[in-house]
């Protein structure tokens, strides 16, 4: 028995690599089946992140452009503190969860892909390009041209930062590029959950995506800057763009857990009540007699739509708990939308453009366009008087007006109003205490991992940004 | 032509010394289960099948070989071993050796050390006892403990030693809230424990041994004569043991405000509400209640009049609460029952044991209970052919074991007095909630505030995480004696457990007018180890000189793990927690299985020369499902020396009596957890609960990957003098763990978190010292025993991967504690404050502390050395022991504290509340020409801006303390009730005993609790966030046997 058994022994590894293959997780899997995830982490993330700490719009960059103040535990942003947590878990979580699973797709449905599908690959593209622009305008250089190679041929497990006017360049042409890979007539696509398998709105959101990183780097690429500009408006058929509130690139969210709005997961589901609406954008559209503040907020007791200042402490920032707005319903709803670009924000961009010379075309029209389109987009109409109000297009008013349409879209907000300094908030509180010597944070600082893991090269990217790796230091397109 | 004569023995045992009977010495058929232990005056009997030898040993006293030949009557005496060499000591596989003749280190504790110190974790009592066994202990009734030998040696994987019940292993689960594995066993079924502490005592146990292994045998009946009945009761109580220093000045909420609104801060409206708050503060506050501030910046507790959560409409004075923390806890409780029958003669044996505990726990409503089963048996079936089996069935479970950690004591008003809100009923229809309008009212339980938590003595009883475990283990062993000096052993044993959790974490409710639903998670796992083995021993002594033991065999092991789980995201029906009772998309399913095998061929070889020079090799080569094809095959082998120095050299010395030396070097080899050699998707559920998503799996599969190598060197000296009156040991080692397979965390730029690789070298270098004597010894029979150890270890990353510097072992709040290349395991990184060159912290213009602009080093887990002292007292029939726990050096993240010195908790946060503070410190003056001086900071800034500042999120180095501790870890007095009484009794002994655990705290570093805590287990050490408080127990203990 014993010899028995010592002869079984040399003979039974031969089961050994089916005893070891997984049961559990697959080898390969179809692109519609990474796209919902890449999708949804991207824009969670970017609409909110759930996890306290680490809620990059909510806890930052709303919070920064005085759409949203707290009123309690102001140093979860209010006052400018960042958490380590908030700068590593979101870049983690942009580039794993969200940009790996895009550039699995863009390999695998590429020509020389294992399921070539040129559509997969430019929606693919398309998305990688949002979030490669949110990282970079958020932290500045940012590794992107050796970045997502972990598991290449020749893999690259610490990738160098490109400087955040090659991440431009690159994301427009990527962007151009995604725009010839995607027809209308080509294969379709499934798992789509932000256009529903529509490449023609694909198109749309690409090019509209390009008009926005074009005019973003307008002052310093002006050249360039307004080729693209009039590439794209140029040829409309070829380079389509938003037309329309029903081109709005949004992610439908759902009451089914856990694809509802991320404000909703927090501010319902997990009771947190620690936002009011701030009192430069309550007392700002009071002035304006703005409507859209019965959406962005709702009435205090009184009925009114009234506010708090920023950074206050919290002993004082609770006293206000009984008269401050809550931010609107609308927003808090389980299937509010997560909006990543909009009509409205495409004509502000254009209005700024043709004010600033880089197109032709008549600013005013642009920035009522815009205007309409925003309020369109909460289904209000312009009260009569409004433009009159407004009063005429200046770069402060465009500015201001697209402060205003962001609403939600705080990193875009936070994005314009670090590039142009507009619109220029009222001073600061008496009362308000800020971290950061009291300076707008000018952009995240790279997370520890990046200086425990790839040193060499965040030493490098912060040489690139041309200060020191704080929220002090100001990016490329700061003008 | 002979046969077998089956004799009749008998015969008396006594010392050689005073010629007194030796009750219980123990006289076995040398080869076989037969035996037979003396009575109370030294006589036994016993009947043996056949001429041969027979082996006569008592605890203390030199063993003796006695060949029986034509003899029945034997008077055996027995020479006091005076240098306690004779110490026969349980080693690999179950083989008993003279501890002299290993070339290792291994330290026993007897089952009666364990039994009266009674923590219902075995492991627990083990805390102290031995020289480099660092025991890190979990509240909470039936909760597991971290135990580490000899510093950590693996980067990533499991630092947890083997554990190995009756020559087969037991699977260990360092789960902290479920225990699990060591934490299972009922003390009263160990006999003996061995803990061999290096590769070097366990290359035979393969992979797993590399952190050590705890060897356990159980009490089996093998010597008993006729039947032998055992009973053990016990009773403890227990209370929370280190209670925090509080500050009873101020009550809860903030800005000088305490006020119970609606326990959300909602605005005063009501004419009456007004009334009385305005009676209280005056109009430069604002009208709104302070319930939603969880802090204690409110008002001061001087008697007046506000509402609070439990008066409703009404006022109540606003009165200190200073012991609310006792309030808090419930009184733990554990009864602990066991009975054993067994018996034996010359044709076998057998032990049937029945244990049971039933505990309550410090937190109301959270329980644990256990139940053991366990058979040992043995039967010589012929001569030369005996079969034995030890098994055990153990059924535990809890009703709820949810507590594990909570912030009552830190995100808390102090005012609160926990007996009301635990008899929240009462006051369900006083307690005002909040009415959003257009919205259904709350109807949350009653509570001091709505905002953030609900009563934790509601979600203890309604939302229980309740659990259940069965597990069988056991083993079935033949042997067979082929030749008189060759014997083979065929075993197979198996570990499979099966546990059902089921975790209740919602019920349906309204809180700030929203509704959320009831939910629930089920999950049902199961695990099975299965080890097969067979062993040829040859056993021969050549000559009077030399003796040689050789074994080889092989063994098959091959585990599985299963596990099922669903998630109820929303009940229709609350209450009913069945999977049928949901509404269907919000239903998670998840299932998982992972399988391995491995298949070992291993010989050792021992040999002997004149009983003073020892040789010990081993060589082991395994077979591994889990490792890549052509890297499957992996051999370690080990060799070690021993040389009794004092009979080398002949040495007759009254000072040093006895000196041994050894030394020996061995390897154990790993394999890697399966199925990490292909990269993988993996399911990362639906969107809208229909369109599945998957996602690439974030890390990179290996298919290339090597076993890894721990390599270890041992040194060690064993010396008695006086006659054996003191005793030291020493050893010396150094551990080195090469190509490790890790899960290295690399730049989440490249797409992906980390890599499997084979990476790295981390050593271990260390020193234990077990110093031993009876400093007093009096003829009345009074003596003091006194056991000392010590141990320290120093550990050091030598060298990750190419191109990598650090290892993140585990992170919280964005501080990380890393095993970094050139630094110790376990380096706690995060954000510091800024200093002055002679250490102060530097203070901005504003008065507050500034920060360092990079992360610093600010701490390490691992302590500068461990040792405990060990004291027994006896005199007649009384023993009183005492166990002092030493711990010095090392650090954790408490969170907790510093969180609670944020929020106002503590006595230090009520000073200066109304004159401002100034931090101790200095400014940093930069002067025209650029030059920098200090001056002392004179900023006053108001207290609770400068508590701020302890916030462990931000400002990690807050919260880092020192985690020494000296502890009176256990007093016990033992008596034994005489023989006279016991007699009449009709017993064979009895025993009573007080056994009290956590007596003392002699000495800690850290303000506010016990440095002892362990949240996140396993290599995340040093992490505490508002732990459940450790305990101090009393119990009452009595040991009867008939």
């Amino acid at each position: 028995m014993a010899l028995a058994t010592l002869l079984s022994i040399s003979s039974c590894t031969e089961d050994f690599d089916a005893i070891n293959t997984n049961p559990n997780d697959p080898t390969t899997i179809g692109a519609q089946y990474l796209l919902p995830t890449g999708i949804e982490s991207a824009v969670d993330r970017y609409w909110g992140a759930r996890t306290r700490f680490e809620r990059i719009n909510i806890d930052a960059a709303e919070l920064y452009v005085q759409h949203f103040t707290r009123n309690i535990y102001s140093n979860e942003g209010d006052n400018y503190e960042v958490s380590p947590a908030l700068v590593a878990n979101n870049w983690k979580a942009f580039y794993n969860d969200a940009l790996l699973n895009f550039q699995r797709i863009i390999i695998q449905s590429g020509p020389e892909g294992k399921s070539p599908n040129a559509n997969y690959e430019g929606v693919a593209l398309v998305m990688r390009s949002w979030v490669f622009s949110l990282l970079t305008d958020m932290y500045g250089a940012i590794p992107y041209s050796e970045a997502l190679a972990g598991t290449s041929e020749s893999p690259v497990y610490t990738p160098k930062y490109d400087s955040m006017e090659e991440v431009y360049a690159g994301l427009l042409n990527d962007l151009k590029v995604a725009n010839e890979k995607l027809s209308v007539s080509g294969r379709g696509i499934s798992g789509d959950i932000l256009y529903e398998g529509d490449i023609l709105k694909w198109k749309k959101f690409a090019n509209s995506l390009r008009l926005r990183l074009a005019n973003r780097q307008a002052a310093k690429k002006p050249a360039e800057s307004k080729a693209i500009m009039a590439e794209i408006l140029g040829d409309p058929a070829k380079y389509p763009i938003f037309t329309s509130n029903a081109d709005n690139a949004i992610l439908k969210c759902t009451t089914v857990l856990p694809s509802n709005n991320e404000w909703n997961q927090v501010m319902v589901q997990d009771g947190r009540t620690d936002w009011n609406i701030s009192s430069t954008l309550a007392d700002k559209m009071n002035a304006l007699g703005d409507t859209r503040i019965t959406v962005y907020a709702n009435p205090n007791k009184d009925g009114k739509y009234q506010g708090h200042p920023n950074g206050l402490p919290d002993a004082i920032a609770t006293s206000y708990l009984a008269t401050s707005s809550t931010i609107g319903s609308y927003f808090l709803r389980a299937d509010a939308p997560e909006v990543i670009m909009t009509y409205a924000e495409l004509n502000l961009i254009l209005a700024e453009a043709a004010f600033d010379g880089d197109i032709t075309g008549d600013a005013k029209t642009y920035f009522e366009k815009g205007i309409t389109a925003s309020f369109s987009q909460y289904n209000l109409p312009v009260p009569a008087t409004y433009f009159a109000t407004v009063g005429a297009v200046t770069k402060a008013k465009i500015m201001e007006q697209k402060w205003i349409a962001l609403f939600g879209q705080g990193i875009e907000a936070w994005i314009e109003k670090r590039r142009t300094g507009l619109p220029v908030f009222p001073a600061a509180d008496s009362r308000a205490v800020f971290a950061n010597d009291g300076v707008l944070p000018t952009r995240f600082v790279y997370p520890n991992s990046e200086y425990s893991l790839n040193q060499t090269n965040v030493e490098a990217g912060v040489a690139l940004n041309g200060g020191p790796n704080t929220m002090q230091t100001k990016l490329w397109w700061a003008e | 032509m002979t046969y077998a004569q089956v004799r009749q023995l008998s015969g008396k045992i006594t010392s050689t010394e005073d010629g007194t009977g030796l009750p219980g010495a123990s006289v076995i058929f040398k080869g076989t289960n037969i035996g037979s232990n003396a009575d109370a005056d030294g006589n036994f009997k016993m009947t043996v099948p056949d001429d041969g030898i027979l082996v006569v040993s008592f605890v203390g006293y030199l063993s003796q070989e006695i060949a029986i030949g034509n003899k029945t009557k034997f008077d055996i005496k027995l020479s006091a071993d005076t240098r306690q060499l004779a110490e026969v000591v349980v080693t690999a596989f179950g083989i008993e050796r003279e501890k002299k003749a290993l070339g290792y280190s291994v330290q026993e504790v007897k089952g009666s050390a364990l039994t009266e110190s009674r923590s219902t974790n075995v492991a627990n009592g083990l805390s102290g006892k031995i020289a480099g066994v660092r025991i890190q202990s979990n509240g909470g009734p039936g909760s597991g403990s971290t135990i580490q030998i000899r510093g950590s040696s693996s980067i990533s994987g499991n630092n947890q030693p083997l554990v190995v019940i009756d020559g087969v292993p037991m699977e260990q689960s360092a789960s902290k809230t479920l225990g699990g594995g060591i934490s299972e066993i009922n003390p009263d079924n160990i006999k003996e424990m061995s803990v061999l502490k290096g590769p070097n005592a366990a290359a035979l146990y393969g992979s797993r041994a590399a952190n050590g292994v705890i060897l356990i045998t159980t009490k089996n009946g093998q010597g008993t004569k006729g039947i032998g009945v055992e009973f053990n009761s016990n009773v403890t109580f227990e209370r929370p043991w280190i209670k925090p220093d509080f500050q009873n000045i101020y009550g809860g909420g903030n800005g000088y405000r305490t006020w119970y609104n609606d326990g959300w801060s909602g605005s005063i409206t009501d004419p009456l509400q007004t009334q009385q708050y305005r009676a209280v503060y005056d109009s430069k506050y604002p009208l709104a209640g302070s319930a939603g501030t969880d802090e204690s910046w409110g008002a001061p507790m001087d008697g007046r009049l506000v509402r609070q959560w439990w008066t409703g409409n009404d006022v109540a004075p606003l009165t200190p609460q200073p012991n609310n923390w006792e309030e808090y806890w419930n009184t733990g409780q554990t009864i602990n029952n066991s009975v054993a029958l067994s018996g034996g003669n010359d044709k076998g044996f057998f032990r049937l044991a029945l244990g049971r505990v039933d505990q309550k726990g410090i937190m109301y409503y959270n329980d644990f209970n256990r139940t053991n089963f366990r058979i040992n048996s043995g039967y010589n079936l012929t001569k030369n052919l005996n079969i034995t089996m030890s098994g055990e069935y153990i059924k535990s479970g809890a009703d709820n074991r949810n507590y594990t950690s909570g912030s009552q004591f830190i995100w808390s008003h102090r005012h609160i007095s926990w007996d009301r809100l635990r008899d929240y009923e009462t006051y369900n229809d006083v307690h005002n909630q909040r009415a959003v309008a257009g919205k259904p009212a709350d109807n949350d339980p009653p509570n001091w505030q709505h905002t953030y938590f609900t009563n934790p003595y509601f979600m203890e009883r309604n939302l229980p995480f309740s659990n259940e475990k069965d597990r069988l283990l056991g083993n079935i062993a033949l042997n067979y004696k082929i030749l008189p000096s060759l014997s083979l052993m065929v075993r197979t044993g198996t570990d499979l457990w099966s546990d059902t959790r089921i975790n209740v974490s919602n019920f349906a409710r309204v809180r700030n007018g929203n509704s959320t639903p009831g939910r629930f998670s089920e999950e049902v796992l199961r695990s099975q180890e299965t080890n097969s083995d067979f062993i040829f021993t040859y056993n021969k002594d050549f000559s009077t000189d030399f003796s040689t033991n050789i074994q080889f065999g092989g063994i098959n092991r091959t585990n599985y793990y299963k596990r099922n789980y669903f998630y109820v995201g929303e009940l229709v029906v609350d209450g009913i927690y069945n999977a049928s009772n949901s509404v269907p998309s919000l239903n998670t399913i998840q299932s998982s299985i992972r399988k391995s095998e491995v298949q070992s061929l291993f010989a050792a070889a021992n040999f002997g020369y004149r009983n003073m020079l020892f040789l010990d090799l081993t060589a082991r080569n395994d077979w591994s499902s889990t490792l890549p094809s052509n890297d499957r095959s992996y051999f370690y082998p080990s060799a070690s020396v021993s040389a009794v120095v004092t009979d080398m050299l002949n040495v007759q010395s009254d000072i040093l009596t006895f000196a041994k030396v050894r030394a020996s070097l061995a390897q154990v080899g790993n394999d890697a957890d399966p199925y990490q050699l292909a990269q993988t998707f993996e399911s990362s559920g639906s969107w809208n609960g229909s369109l599945p998503k998957f996602a690439e799996s974030v890390s990179i599969a290996n298919s290339s990957l090597k076993p890894e190598i721990t390599t270890g060197l041992e040194l060690g000296a064993d010396m008695r003098f006086f006659r054996g009156k003191v005793g030291l040991d020493f050893t010396y080692y150094e551990q080195t763990t090469r190509n490790q397979i890790l899960g290295v965390e690399i730049s989440k730029a490249s797409g992906y978190d980390r890599r499997i690789l084979n990476a790295g070298e981390i050593t271990n270098k260390g020193i234990e010292l077990t110093l031993s004597g009876t400093p007093i010894k009096l003829d009345n029979g009074f003596a003091w025993n006194v056991s000392l150890n010590y141990a320290r270890n120093r550990n050091k990353v030598v060298e990750l991967a190419e191109g990598l510097t650090t290892y993140i072992l585990a992170s919280q709040r964005g501080m990380t504690s890393e095993a970094r290349v050139g630094q110790p395991y376990g380096t706690f990184y995060g954000v510091a404050f800024e200093r002055a060159p002679d250490g102060q912290i530097v203070y901005g213009s504003n008065g507050l502390p500034t920060l360092q602009p990079t992360q610093q080093i600010i701490g390490n887990i691992q302590p500068d050395w461990t040792g405990g002292m060990l004291n027994t007292f006896t005199y007649k029939g009384i023993t009183l022991t005492a166990l002092v726990d030493v711990r010095m050096g090392g650090d954790i993240f408490d969170e907790g504290t510093g969180t609670g010195r944020w929020t106002g908790q503590y006595a230090e946060t009520a000073l200066g509340r109304e004159e401002g503070v100034i931090g101790k410190g200095v400014q940093k003056i930069t002067a025209a020409d650029g030059s920098v001086s200090y001056e002392p900071n004179t900023v006053i800034v108001t207290a609770n801006q400068m508590y701020r500042y302890n916030n462990p999120r931000n400002y990690h180095e807050a919260a880092i303390f020192d985690a020494s501790y000296v502890k009176l870890r256990e007093l016990s007095v033992g008596y034994n009730i005489p023989s006279s009484l016991i007699k009449k009794l009709h017993l064979q002994s009895a025993k009573l005993s007080l056994v009290g655990r956590n007596v003392w705290m002699i000495f800690k570093n850290t303000p506010h609790v016990d440095p002892e805590f362990d949240s996140k287990g396993g290599n995340a050490q040093g992490f505490g966030y508002g732990e459940l408080p450790s305990s101090r127990s009393i119990g009452v203990n009595l040991n009867l046997s008939f």
